[in-house]
């Protein structure tokens, strides 16, 4: 699958990141904005230079939230689009800053995402869609499905897949910005509130408040900039696809797992690099199942046997294929606009080697990977 | 629906004529290769339960107890077709179990009217002797 023709190198140069929780005094422009004053001061970009922006979020708190936030900034004109990609909004609108510049259209960008969303089980439909009654829109429910499905078929115990939210924590703990930081143990996961069986509170992302930014710039004009391009995260792909599963699924089901795979081989194919130049990943771990099934749809394990690489340790912060190293979706929390963004956040972060105590041995390449509904799937591979 | 009552009905689809790919409920295009070439189809009442859930944490708009169980089911002619499943134990429910199509009446939205809704259902119980699970 060619569908990619990029042009001019793009690179990340700045990225900011409020911390993920709840913030109820905060309205939806005002935790976008500190996102991006992050992101500008991260890289010395001016505002004023800022040429377009994309804002990804799912929540309605008015029309044009995106000019709102920014338009707080200074009022210059530019264009701002709003992005509505269900989960996958914020890596959406990075996919669009990216070919924005690559194209050769503008010189910079600027991607970000902030959302506030409610708590309680996350539905996709309208509130009067007879999904609801049917019982069939839940978005938990049908990770759970998935989840049910794949231990059916690879042999993965419960255990497995528990271990995937201690080992967030785990990472999350080292992550001033997550939502979650308190760490527990297997037993701890299974034991926490049922949800939708197999699946317990503690494998389930806490639904959360965020933002987060990103700066993106043509390599060639740096200089003109006065940007510092030794902490420029080189973007070598970015792949966004919707789904394909010929009619029979849908959404929550559990038939056709591995809904990520054409986003991935198409960054692959894109980026000329494939899985085993990859050294860490962030991968969208809505539920514990998730990280397993991203994981498998990446190439980074063989199909069934992404389980096995978690019980070994090697999805850890020490193992070959680290993956969620700032504690994922689990313990990070999930602001749908935010999410995609946050990842590009940690990649960066982990490629400048700035990292601090998550930092994972001298990485070369990173994966970020966002799903949302509609099988809206994003791949974005970086590299320094 | 098969009778005045509406207490037995079956699931309607489209089958495209150009590459045979069967869906659930209607369709104008196919969804597997956009042929306009379609024909209704009655889909079979029974399937396999590919997977399923007890959920104990229901959404917004759930009308009925709770918990309640959602199944996965395949048809034989294809589609996957999620609904909750009624008239059966939890410790009874396993992948590839065999089960059948069911009409209950259900209030769809506070307000709105009540519909039938389908529902998955022990294959080996008939309807009128069903027992709540």
């Amino acid at each position: 699958m060619t569908q990619f023709k990029p042009n001019r190198e793009v690179v990340v140069v700045g990225v900011g990141l409020h911390p993920f929780g709840r913030f109820r005094g905060k309205d939806l422009a005002t935790l976008a904005r500190e996102a991006v004053v992050e992101a500008l001061k991260d890289c010395g970009v001016r505002w004023r230079d800022i040429p377009v922006a994309y804002f990804g979020h799912v929540y309605y708190h008015g029309m044009s939230v995106g000019e709102t936030a920014l338009g707080s900034l200074g009022l210059t004109g530019i264009p701002i689009v709003n992005v509505e990609n269900a989960c996958s909004s914020g890596s959406t609108a990075f996919w669009q800053a990216y070919w924005g510049i690559t194209s050769g259209v503008y010189d910079l960008a600027l991607a970000f995402g902030a959302e506030k969303v409610p708590g309680g089980p996350v539905t996709v439909t309208a509130a009067d869609s007879p999904e609801r009654y049917i019982g069939g829109d839940h978005m938990m429910a049908g990770y759970a499905l998935r989840m049910r499905r794949y231990m059916e078929e690879t042999g993965a115990p419960a255990s497995a897949l528990a271990q995937i939210s201690v080992k967030a924590r785990q990472n999350a703990a080292l992550n001033p910005y997550a939502h979650r930081k308190e760490t527990y143990t297997v037993e701890d996961v299974l034991s926490s509130r049922p949800i939708a069986d197999p699946l317990t509170l503690f494998q389930c992302c806490p639904t959360s408040e965020g933002s987060a930014a990103a700066v993106l710039c043509a390599r060639e004009v740096l200089g003109s900039y006065g940007l510092d391009e030794s902490r420029a995260i080189k973007v070598v792909a970015a792949a966004l696809t919707s789904g394909n599963y010929n009619g029979r699924g849908s959404d929550h089901s559990a038939f056709s797992p591995y809904r990520t795979e054409p986003a991935a081989l198409a960054a692959y194919e894109m980026s000329g690099l494939g899985p085993e130049d990859v050294d860490l990943v962030q991968v969208h771990d809505a539920a514990t199942i998730g990280e397993l099934q991203q994981i498998e749809s990446l190439q980074l394990t063989p199909k069934g046997e992404a389980w096995r690489a978690t019980v070994e340790g090697r999805t850890a912060l020490t193992g070959d294929i680290p993956v969620n190293t700032d504690g994922g979706l689990l313990a990070m929390g999930h602001p749908f606009g935010a999410t995609g963004i946050r990842m590009v956040h940690e990649t960066v972060t982990q490629l400048r080697g700035e990292a601090g105590a998550r930092q994972v041995n001298n990485p070369r390449v990173g994966v970020a990977q966002c799903s949302g509904a509609g099988d809206v799937t994003t791949v974005q591979i970086f590299a320094r | 629906m098969n009778d005045p009552d509406g207490a037995s009905g079956t699931l309607l689809g489209m089958r495209c004529l150009k590459c045979g790919v069967c869906v659930f409920g209607d369709a104008i295009f196919c969804q597997a290769c956009s042929s306009d070439e379609l024909e209704a189809v009655d889909l079979s009442s029974s399937g396999v339960l590919f997977s399923y859930t007890i959920v104990r944490v229901p959404p917004d708009g759930w009308p009925g107890p709770v918990p309640y169980v959602l199944g996965e089911v395949e048809l034989p002619e294809g589609p996957h077709v999620l609904a909750e499943v009624i008239g059966m134990e939890h410790a009874d429910l396993q992948i590839g179990k065999e089960v059948r199509l069911a009409l209950e009446p259900v209030q769809s939205g506070e307000t709105g009217p009540t519909l039938m809704v389908y529902k998955w259902a022990p294959s080996a119980i008939p309807t009128a002797s069903r027992q709540e699970g």
